[in-house]
């Protein structure tokens, strides 16, 4: 099943599809009315600080068909081909013409790597086209310390935007942007309502569309049509099929969740950052700003790549069942490889429960590389 | 520097295994059948990544012993085929984070502690007592996990600290690293690594019913700057020798042991006498290898699975391997002088910058360079590490920066630990070729 016709033929979905299939063209058009635009790579760069600078944020996403001029001549074999495309298009010019700016935060180690190298080019080759760079050093691990910690990491990100823009970021500019935020993430939840629900509305591509594309629009406007989409989508015919929960490497394109739906099946929800982990948790409007930013980033949903075992297994059991998924897609790309001691654990416990469950590990990227995926998917949604 | 050498008197043949490494060796299997002893005897035993601060433990009197020194002990024993084995039948994958899922791998083995028909121990050294306590840092996305999935396997408490970046980093960390460190590092990041400390203290304290006390650790740190004053002083002397009196074969088997074992006075008192041992060589004009022609560096982790390889260029082109990170670091990393101004503070600037060192361009780079040049280096071998995210340390840079120094490299991609991927010939082949038209043939 790829979207299907209800949803091409509704006039907000179709904006949205628009946005997620031209990613370029609003922040282009930004800039050209004058506007400043900020690059972000990782899941951890507040969005609620950077509109409050008064800046559009824009989700860096790989090109999988770009060749790799200088790519493979900087990055070692280990980072997987998804960041690999990204970061071509952080060096060649693409996101020092597209964005003023580049955020990068260490959502994983890898991103905390592509900063140091972004860093040292900077440095050391200024001749190479690298936006103004700054990083965000989360703590991740759950304790008041850290959390003290991530109120001044923050605060410096605050700084920085300052000084980029030169115009202070006031805590009522970020209570206002989170108030955009908040409203675009409660849209978005009523969207996974539709998913996660006994009747399936919504399929899992067209999720990701109606996601994803609020990375690359005005917030706002993405708040309020994924809000209208909601009502609308109510009535949208019910999805019959296998479903399925995708965890494991993020999907920025659809390709992964078409081959599932043509089978048979729907992704009724997802842990990755191009899905539903995207809108969990809201700012907490009662909080001082900072304190707020905080406690949205660092207390959501667990990420894959900095939480321990036990937390991602508790994760993807609740995850699972609040989804009423009856199967469990392992997915990841090759070198991608901490969910990889999570999976046995995860899988013993999915096992325990008679929830059935396969793993693609190591999987190249784009997805039509792997021979036979479609067939292999096919054969477990339908086994 | 050049004027500084001294030029040495070949000796014939090469550098006997020197006493020190015997004695170190012997040491540490003693040191274990204590430590052994003393877990039996009900004591709270540490597993450490090499990264956390084990000097706290070692004021504390906490027997411990670091996941990397354990790592080589394993591949030495050649055991890692059989964990690999291991972790495959459990559904892990087999070919992910060798070196630090080796003690994970180890844990899955239900013959650790057996022994065969002839009374020998099956697994390494009569295998790992089980932990109580198992520390890492968050300094990649799988150690947490790791850790995690071994304590549990041992039924230790599992605890993990976190890990900052640098935002400042003068380029010549190590004028600063031993007595300047409040200007080598970010304010908040020593004040949050002295946090860390004493959350980690308290921790240990809970758990164990031990009294953490500054003097102790005072004490411990006295002893690890003396340990490491006479590290420094032997990698200047091979640095100032031609012929150099050892190679890295024979200062890697000798340092690390005592590395591990920090803070002690042994390890101090070890130093010193591998100083004096590596002097008489010098002073007697003894070198390892009578015809060196070319100095090498190796950059990376040990090949613990195959030591000779390093001696394999040495008879047919005089191609010595004379530095190593190991030794080098011992000198320029650890030291921190005046620790009695503020023990923790200090012991906060040596941990968080292990890392950067060695992993953080530009620091890395331009540590190696100035060793190279420190050191009289022809060429550089590197080994880059093939599945680990946390030592893809910026190759591009640092092969860039020695390259742009004139100083070829040699960089290919390899594990340290697991043997099944290492070919010694294609790797000899590879190192012949780089010595033969890149090494010989750059101008001098
Ligand atoms: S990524 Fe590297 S440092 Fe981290 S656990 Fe794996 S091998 Fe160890």
């Amino acid at each position: 099943m790829a979207i299907r016709e209800c949803a091409l033929k509704n006039q907000h979905f179709a904006r949205l599809y628009d946005a997620y299939q031209h990613r370029d063209a609003a922040a282009l058009a930004c800039k050209k009315a004058g506007g400043k635009v900020l690059a972000k790579l990782g899941f951890d760069v507040p969005d609620e600080l950077v509109l409050a600078a008064g800046l559009m944020p824009v989700q860096v996403y790989a090109d999988p068909y770009k060749e790799l001029v200088n790519t493979d001549k900087i990055l070692e074999f280990a980072f997987d081909p998804m960041v690999r495309k990204q970061f071509e298009k952080m060096i060649d010019g693409t996101y020092k013409e597209l964005a003023d700016y580049l955020a990068v935060s260490n959502s994983t180690d890898v991103f905390i790597r592509i900063f140091l190298y972004l860093r040292e080019m900077i440095r050391s080759m200024p001749e190479m086209p690298v936006p103004p760079t700054c990083f965000i050093d989360w703590l991740f691990t759950r304790n008041r310390m850290h959390q003290e910690r991530n109120e001044l990491i923050i605060g410096l990100f605050r700084k920085q935007l300052e000084e980029w823009t030169g115009k202070p970021v006031t805590d009522e500019a970020i209570k206002a942007a989170a108030e955009v935020c908040n409203a675009d993430r409660a849209a978005l939840r009523k969207i996974g309502a539709l998913r996660h629900g006994e009747e399936v509305r919504v399929s899992g591509t067209e999720a990701l569309v109606i996601i994803g594309s609020g990375f690359f629009m005005d917030k706002k406007e993405h708040a309020e049509l994924v809000e209208k989409l909601a009502e609308e989508a109510a009535e949208w015919p019910v999805i019959k099929g296998v479903r399925v929960f995708v965890t494991g490497s993020v999907h920025e394109d659809l390709k992964v969740y078409e081959m599932i739906e043509a089978a048979g099946g729907v992704v009724v929800a997802e842990d990755h950052d191009w899905g539903d982990r995207s809108y969990d948790r809201d700012y907490n409007t009662a909080y001082p700003p900072v304190r707020a930013v905080v406690d949205r980033y660092m207390l959501r949903q667990f990420s894959s790549k900095k939480a321990f075992v036990t937390q991602r297994v508790d994760a993807l059991n609740k995850e699972v069942a609040d989804a009423k998924a009856d199967a469990v897609m392992f997915y990841t790309n090759i070198y991608e490889d901490s969910a990889s001691w999570d999976y046995p654990s995860q899988k013993k416990s999915l096992d325990d429960q008679g929830i059935k469950n396969t793993c693609f590990a190591k999987m190249l990227y784009p997805a039509e590389k792997n021979e036979d995926l479609a067939a292999k998917i096919a054969e477990f949604i339908k086994g | 520097m050049e004027e500084t050498k001294k030029e040495m008197p070949q000796r014939q043949g090469t550098v006997k295994k020197l006493k020190a490494t015997g004695e170190a060796s012997a040491y540490q299997k003693q040191w274990f059948q204590g430590l052994k002893a003393r877990v039996e005897a009900g004591e709270d035993f540490g597993y450490l990544n090499a990264d956390v601060p084990m000097e706290v433990l070692k004021a504390m009197d906490i027997p411990f012993v670091v996941n990397q020194w354990w790592a080589a002990i394993c591949g030495a024993k050649r055991m890692t085929k059989k964990y690999f084995g291991l972790l495959r039948d459990a559904g892990y994958r087999d070919d992910l984070c060798s070196y630090c899922a080796t003690a994970f791998a180890e844990s899955l083995d239900p013959d650790d502690h057996a022994y065969d028909a002839d009374g020998n121990p099956l697994g390494p050294w009569g295998g790992l007592p089980d932990p109580t306590i198992a520390i890492t840092r968050l300094t990649c996305d799988c150690q947490g996990k790791i850790f995690e999935l071994f304590a549990k396997n041992h039924g230790a408490d599992f605890y993990a600290m976190e890990n900052t970046q640098a935002r400042t980093f003068p380029l010549n960390w190590w004028d600063y690293a031993q007595d300047d460190w409040e200007n080598l590092y970010d304010k908040d990041r020593l004040d949050a690594a002295v946090e860390e400390l004493k959350e980690l203290i308290r921790f240990l304290e809970m758990k164990t019913g031990k009294m953490f006390d500054i003097n102790k650790l005072q004490e411990v740190m006295d002893n690890i700057n003396r340990q490491e004053v006479w590290y420094g002083k032997i990698r200047d002397l091979i640095a100032d020798t031609k012929p150099a009196p050892v190679t890295v074969v024979d200062t890697i088997n000798a340092v690390m042991p005592a590395q591990w074992q920090r803070g002690s006075e042994w390890a101090a008192d070890h130093a010193e006498r591998l100083y004096y041992e590596i002097k008489e060589l010098a002073d007697k004009g003894e070198a390892a290898v009578p015809n060196e022609k070319y100095r090498l560096m190796w950059l990376g982790r040990g090949l613990w699975h195959d030591f000779p390889f390093y001696q394999n260029f040495e008879k047919k082109y005089g191609a010595v391997f004379v530095w190593s990170m190991y030794l080098a670091m011992g000198a320029d990393a650890y030291i921190r002088n005046n620790v009695e101004a503020d023990p923790l503070r200090a012991l906060a600037a040596r941990y968080i910058g292990m890392e950067d060192f060695l992993h953080m361009p530009p620091w890395n780079a331009q540590w190696f360079l100035q060793q190279a040049r420190r050191n009289d280096i022809d060429g550089v071998v590197y080994m880059v590490p093939e599945n680990c995210m946390q030592a893809v340390e910026g190759s591009f840079f640092i092969k860039k920066t020695l390259e742009d120094a004139g100083i070829p490299v040699l960089a290919f991609n390899a594990d340290p630990v697991d043997a099944r991927k290492w070919n010694r010939d294609t790797m000899t082949g590879l190192v012949e070729d780089f010595i033969e038209n890149r090494v010989m043939k750059k101008e001098k």
